[in-house]
């Protein structure tokens, strides 16, 4: 099975997005580069995380029009939608429930080896050393958890360093999900401002990318 | 000297008497950031505590009778952010105003809770209902804990019982609704939205929550009702973007579903083409002069026009 690594950028936001809306399930999608370098051993590497919603998961019709515009900025932006992350809104449920393995289908329709990414709220706090997520993938039409040796981190010293400074900072307040846009479309759900500041603070380059 | 005026004195109380004007000013507009909190009912409670911890610890003695209030609000806030020893500074300035209180009893009991303490909550909560059976705060709050312990379920249960003694209560119908669409038991969700809409015709939210469970339904009957009432939303406020997506989203739809008849398409097809312009045109004013919000408009033409193409 192939390897999934994960950018500081992905990571950190996932995390910004939990933080903001501690009382709340939240979710979004996870994106990947077009093509990867070498087409016989493909390795994911999650560039990006998109947050969307903090309100009724359960609902499609803002999802639907989260999808559409999601799906169309990462084609202009070199990249394509390969992945789905929710944080539960019990503090110890890290299972993948009806709407986690819902969506997560139907990104994996369009992207082979996508993964869905379950937050793990009890490790959110930066007390814990080790990453606060479980990764899933598909196998046999199930949602499987993904063996942790192929879970990379494009930099796990300088994500958890990056994370640190940005939750000291409080810059979860920066961040817009697509809720967030919904009530004020002047708010840029590709957060452009945070990715800028994240890449001031994180040691590697990102990817490169338009935004 | 006699007939000298002192500058440093006079300096010092002038520099003085303006700090104490600065203060007062910080001072007032701190506190009614706090009323218009609790007004507006956010849970916004880093900002509570920002806020609240500075005027209780800096201010009290300005504070006259909104102080109570005040601690109440600091402590939940506190409690959301696990800062227990704030949370108890606050509870135990309300235990000694108010001793036996039932308000400040149940503000024991959330505490409990934010320590995960349920049983030690429950327990409060008893005491007060065996004292007071109609006290619907701590009914809430024992609905709260059977949610936070994952026993959606029984909180549905609960909730159903307390609405048929409450029936008024919009707090609680809107929670109602919530769990069933958690649940995915969207005609239950439904029913509490039409309860709400009932009482409140002027509500543009409850219409366009409403038009999105009908939508998640699914269904052409269902995809008109939602293409209605998120019309019906928008003619209550027609800022809201998410009743003009849904409507544009659910006339779309229905126009391209092989069911319906060449009128109910016609129809449709109008009634998308007037949501797109909208939405156009709302980006357009939103994008004026900002470059991440030029992608936003590009995103959203490029949306909508895919979504054109799949209806012929």
């Amino acid at each position: 099975m192939p390897e999934v690594e994960i950018s500081p950028r992905a990571y950190v936001k996932m995390q910004l997005h939990a933080a903001k809306f501690p009382w709340r399930a939240v979710n979004g999608l996870l994106l990947a580069q077009r093509s990867g370098p070498d087409p016989s051993q493909p390795c994911l590497l999650l560039t990006d995380a998109m947050p969307l919603f903090h309100t009724s998961l359960a609902l499609t019709p803002m999802l639907e029009v989260a999808l559409n515009q999601v799906d169309l900025w990462s084609a202009a932006n070199n990249q394509v939608i390969a992945g789905y992350y929710q944080a539960n809104d019990q503090l110890t449920d890290r299972s993948p429930n009806l709407v986690a393995t819902k969506i997560g289908d139907r990104v994996a329709e369009h992207m082979r080896g996508a993964v869905l990414i379950m937050l793990d709220n009890g490790k959110l706090s930066g007390e814990y050393s080790g990453p606060a997520v479980v990764v899933y993938e598909r196998q046999d039409n199930r949602w499987t958890p993904k063996d942790k040796n192929l879970v990379m981190w494009r930099d796990w010293a300088g994500t958890r360093q990056a994370l640190r400074e940005m939750m000291a900072a409080r810059a979860y307040r920066l961040l817009v999900d697509f809720d967030d846009h919904l009530d004020d479309i002047r708010r840029d759900w590709a957060n452009g401002a945070v990715n800028q500041r994240l890449g001031e603070l994180t040691l590697t380059p990102d990817v490169d990318t338009d935004s | 000297m006699e007939g000298t005026v002192d500058f440093t004195a006079w300096n010092k109380s002038v520099f003085a008497a303006a700090a104490k004007v600065f203060l007062c000013f910080l001072f007032s507009e701190m506190r009614d950031k706090l009323r218009k909190w609790r007004d507006e009912n956010n849970r916004n409670s880093e900002q509570i505590v920002d806020v609240g911890e500075e005027l209780i610890n800096d201010y009290a003695s300005k504070l006259g009778d909104d102080i109570w209030i005040i601690y109440e609000q600091v402590m939940i806030a506190a409690l959301d952010l696990s800062r227990d020893n704030l949370a108890m500074q606050c509870l135990h300035e309300l235990r000694k105003q108010f001793p036996g209180s039932h308000r400040v009893k149940r503000l024991t009991g959330m505490r409990f809770e934010s320590l995960e303490r349920y049983d030690d909550a429950n327990k409060m909560y008893d005491g007060i209902l065996q004292e007071d059976p109609t006290n619907t705060a701590a009914r809430k709050r024992k609905i709260a804990i059977l949610k936070a312990l994952g026993k959606t379920t029984e909180a549905i249960r609960e909730l159903n019982e307390y609405l048929e003694q409450f029936v008024g209560d919009q707090e609680a119908w809107h929670e109602l609704a919530e769990l069933y669409i958690n649940e995915h038991d969207y005609a239950k969700a439904a029913f509490c939205l039409e309860e709400l809409m009932m009482t409140n015709p002027h509500n543009h939210l409850y219409c366009q929550h409403y038009a999105e469970v009908k939508y998640t339904q699914g269904g052409l009957e269902n995809l008109e009702i939602s293409r209605k009432y998120f019309s019906q939303a928008l003619k209550l406020n027609n800022r809201n973007m998410r009743a003009l997506f849904g409507l544009y989203m659910s006339a779309s739809h229905t126009a391209s579903n092989p069911k319906a008849n060449a009128k109910i398409k016609k129809d449709n097809m109008r009634y998308a083409t007037w949501a797109a312009l909208q939405i156009n045109k709302a980006y357009q004013l939103a994008g004026r002069g900002k470059k991440e919000s030029k992608n936003s408009l590009k995103v959203v033409e490029d949306m909508l026009e895919a979504l054109q193409i799949t209806q012929s």
